[in-house]
Formats: C-alpha cells, sequence, structure tokens
C-alpha cells in the first residue's frame, strides 16, 4: 500500500519540556491506525498537529509523496485531513447543516449536499433524529454525528481522539460499529483511544505511545 | 409639581403625531443606526482578533476600550468639535452641527462597547467552534464567521447596547450637534432643553419614546435568544 501520510523528525515541546519527540510515523492507504498510551503520552497532541491545530517542529511531512510545509498548515491539507475532537462540537443549528457543514466548504452544489446529508443520516442511523437539535443528541448521537460529518466528507485520512471514551456499553458498540464501517473504504484513521475493542478490530495496526515517544509497533 | 398634565399633554403629543416631536425621534434614531451600521465591521473584527489573536499592544488595547467605556462623553463631544471645528483638521469638510457630526460622534462613543461586549462574547465561544469549522474545510474567515454566528447573541446584545449608547447620549450630540431644531435636535438634547425651559410635556413624550425604544429591543433580544434555543 502507498503512505498516504509520512511524518519525520516531529518534535513538541511546551518550554523545556518534550510533549512528542517521534523519529517518523507513516500511514497508508485506507490503513487503520490506534494510537495507544497513557493518559498525557501525547496522543491527542499529536493527533492535533496533524490536524493542522497545534503547531510543532517537522522535520519532514509528505502527503502522498509529495512533501508539504506545514507552517502555515495548507487549506488542502484540512480538506483532506478531519479530525473529530473527543467531545465533538456540533454547531447550533440544526443537524442535517452540521453534517453539511464541511460539504458547504467544499463547494458542494446544494442538491449534491443534501443527497449526501441524507446519506450520513442513515449511515450513521441518525435519521430519525434529523430533526432534534444538536444541542438534545445524546453523547453517543452526537459522537455518531461528528462521525457521519467526518464520514460525509470522505476524508484520505480521519483522526479520531477517543472517540469510544465517557460512552455507555450501547452508544460505545454503535461507534465502534461506525468507525469499524468507516475503515472499510480508502480512508486511512488513526485513532487515539485505549478501548480494547477498537484496538483488536481486524487490519488494525497499534502505536504504543510512551511520554511523548513510539515504543513499540503491533499489529492486530 | 404636577406631573399628571405634562404627562396627559405628552400622551397627546404622541397620540396626535406632532410633527416636531416624529422629526426628533426619527433623527435619533437614524443617527444612531446609521453609527452602528458603520462601525459593526470594523467592531466585531476589532474584537475577533483581540480575542483569538496574541500580539504585542494586544492588551493595551483591550485596557484602551475598557477605559473608554467610562469616558466622559462629553469630552469625546470636545475633541470630536475641536476636530471638526472651522480652524480644525477636518474644518473643511463643513460638518459641524450637521447630523454627520452626530453620526461620528455616536460612532466614537459606540466603538468601545461593541467591542469590548463582542470580545467577551467571543472569548466566551467554545474553542472548539473554530477549531470543529477549520478542520472540517473552512476558511480563516469561514471559521471566524461561524464563531461569530455561534455567538450570534452576545454579539447582538454588543449592538444592542452600542445602540442603546448611542441613542440616549446627551454630551457629545449637544456639544457637535448644537441642538438646533428641525437640523440636529434629537430626543436627549431636546429633553434637556425643553425640561431647561420648564415645558415638561415634550421632554415626557420623548422620555417615554426613549424607554419605548429600550424596552422594545429588549424584548426583541429576549424573542431572539428564545427562538435560538442556543442554551
Amino acid at each position: 500500500m502507498s503512505a498516504v501520510l509520512e511524518v519525520r523528525g516531529l518534535r513538541k515541546c511546551f518550554g523545556s519540556r518534550i510533549i512528542l519527540d517521534l523519529g517518523e510515523i507513516n500511514l497508508a492507504r485506507g490503513e487503520r491506525c490506534i494510537v495507544a498510551g497513557a493518559n498525557g503520552s501525547g496522543k491527542t497532541t499529536l493527533l492535533r498537529i496533524l490536524a493542522g491545530l497545534e503547531p510543532a517542529e517537522v522535520g519532514e511531512f509528505r502527503f502522498n509523496g509529495e512533501a508539504v510545509s506545514t507552517t502555515p498548515y495548507p487549506d488542502r491539507l484540512r480538506r483532506a485531513i478531519v479530525y473529530v475532537h473527543q467531545h465533538p462540537y456540533l454547531f447550533h443549528t440544526s443537524l442535517r447543516h452540521n453534517l453539511g457543514y464541511g460539504l458547504k466548504c467544499r463547494h458542494v452544489p446544494a442538491r449534491e449536499r443534501a443527497r449526501r446529508v441524507e446519506e450520513a443520516l442513515e449511515w450513521s442511523g441518525l435519521a430519525a433524529s434529523a430533526a432534534t437539535p444538536p444541542s438534545k443528541l445524546s453523547g453517543g448521537e452526537k459522537q455518531r454525528a461528528a462521525l457521519a460529518r467526518a464520514w460525509a466528507l470522505e476524508p484520505e485520512i480521519l483522526l479520531l481522539d477517543e472517540p469510544t471514551a465517557n460512552l455507555d456499553q450501547e452508544a460505545r458498540q454503535r461507534t465502534i460499529d461506525l468507525i469499524a464501517r468507516l475503515g472499510s473504504g480508502n480512508t486511512g484513521m488513526l485513532i487515539a483511544c485505549h478501548d480494547q475493542e477498537l484496538i483488536k478490530l481486524p487490519g488494525m495496526r497499534v502505536l504504543h505511545l510512551a511520554a511523548g515517544r513510539i515504543n513499540a509497533t503491533q499489529a492486530s | 409639581m404636577d406631573l399628571l398634565e405634562p404627562t396627559r399633554q405628552a400622551f397627546i403629543l404622541l397620540v396626535a403625531g406632532d410633527p416636531d416631536l416624529l422629526e426628533i425621534i426619527g433623527l435619533s434614531v437614524w443617527t444612531s443606526l446609521a453609527a452602528i451600521a458603520l462601525i459593526t465591521p470594523p467592531c466585531v473584527g476589532l474584537a475577533f482578533v483581540l480575542a483569538r489573536k496574541r500580539f504585542p499592544g494586544r492588551r493595551a488595547m483591550i485596557v484602551s476600550m475598557q477605559a473608554l467605556l467610562s469616558f466622559p462623553t462629553v469630552v469625546i463631544g470636545l475633541a470630536i468639535y475641536l476636530l471638526l471645528s472651522r480652524r480644525g483638521p477636518f474644518g473643511d469638510w463643513q460638518l459641524l452641527f450637521t447630523p454627520s457630526a452626530i453620526v461620528i460622534g455616536y460612532m466614537v462613543i459606540a466603538f468601545p462597547v461593541m467591542v469590548v461586549f463582542t470580545l467577551s462574547a467571543v472569548q466566551g465561544a467554545d474553542p472548539r467552534v473554530y477549531e470543529t469549522a477549520r478542520t472540517l474545510g473552512a476558511s480563516r474567515l469561514g471559521a471566524a464567521v461561524t464563531t461569530l454566528w455561534e455567538v450570534r447573541f452576545g454579539v447582538v446584545a454588543a449592538l444592542v447596547n452600542g445602540f442603546g449608547r448611542a441613542i440616549s447620549e446627551v454630551g457629545c450630540a449637544i456639544m457637535v450637534g448644537g441642538n438646533i431644531a428641525g437640523l440636529t435636535r434629537n430626543m436627549p438634547t431636546a429633553i434637556a432643553l425643553e425640561t431647561s425651559k420648564g415645558d415638561f410635556a415634550q421632554g415626557i413624550a420623548l422620555g417615554m419614546v426613549l424607554i419605548f425604544i429600550a424596552l422594545l429591543i429588549n424584548v426583541v433580544l429576549a424573542w431572539a435568544q428564545g427562538e435560538g434555543g442556543l442554551k
């Protein structure tokens, strides 16, 4: 598989404290990768750097084989790499508007946007909740809405930060099912989590992060 | 002092649609609205930059804006008067004692109010709003607009406060407008003048209109917040 993302010499410090110091991290097209590690090991920071939400020293950043400068973070990477917060934020509009937001940013025509939003609602099992204000959705529904919003964009890389944290068993299972289906296409995924069930999904590569460094890699 | 008779006369003036009264009310409303419309884009833009960016002088700018909130409006009027007077740097524009001068005064007075209120609203926004918009592919401007939309009631509150500050202002309007009947006489300056002459009816009528406008704005704001279901 060709690498969609290759990053070398990634380093992040807060003052004299080194938060991340990664020699190399790669993600192949359609590959699913878990970033595991204890709290404070740098998982979220890594994802936020890759999403362009945190500045960092980056030796080399290659996207689809092409070297890319990440300062400033280019808009075309923002459209190819989508980050989902641990506690996703849904805009105080409608669920359909939320799901269509990224499509609108990509200038997808209104009719096509509406079709893809309906598909995303069906895909995530939220069609019945489409009329519910986002603020009234449960934690699990918000997580699924955020996944559907990302799925509708067909990103090349999806960065998920603790997608199953703080969810009850049923919501967690539904979220895991969606993530399993998300990974069946060309979308590469980097998932920061501790969830053993997610880690054990077939084809999942696991990077163990400790004190800002990768200390082990394994295939599940 | 008998307040019943002037109040009765005030109602009569309002109900009869006294032309002088309507002219004064109209001038107050349009000069205030014009000032707010003109300063809204720079105020919102500046507040957003102050809330989100870190740069040298940022704190000094915020402190200055907060200090300007309590700046005497008559001093602002004096400064504008000196700038617009015939011997001032902008004397050639011949704006002194015109409604345009009042609009300029209102802009200066409402500017810090709107910046400080909008700044507070944007600072109170969830940081994930901007990040979510950006990571979904929005441009910086698009993400900024999304953030402002998420805190729209705070932004509207800033506009309302700016408008309220402008329409009820008297010191600056007298200084730069001159309180000329039929040209620059607005509600607060007319109330001050009529009261000093002992003609309370028009003062009370205009006072009632001012209070009605204040109530109306707040009712509209409360209604909008309820409909929006933000919280």
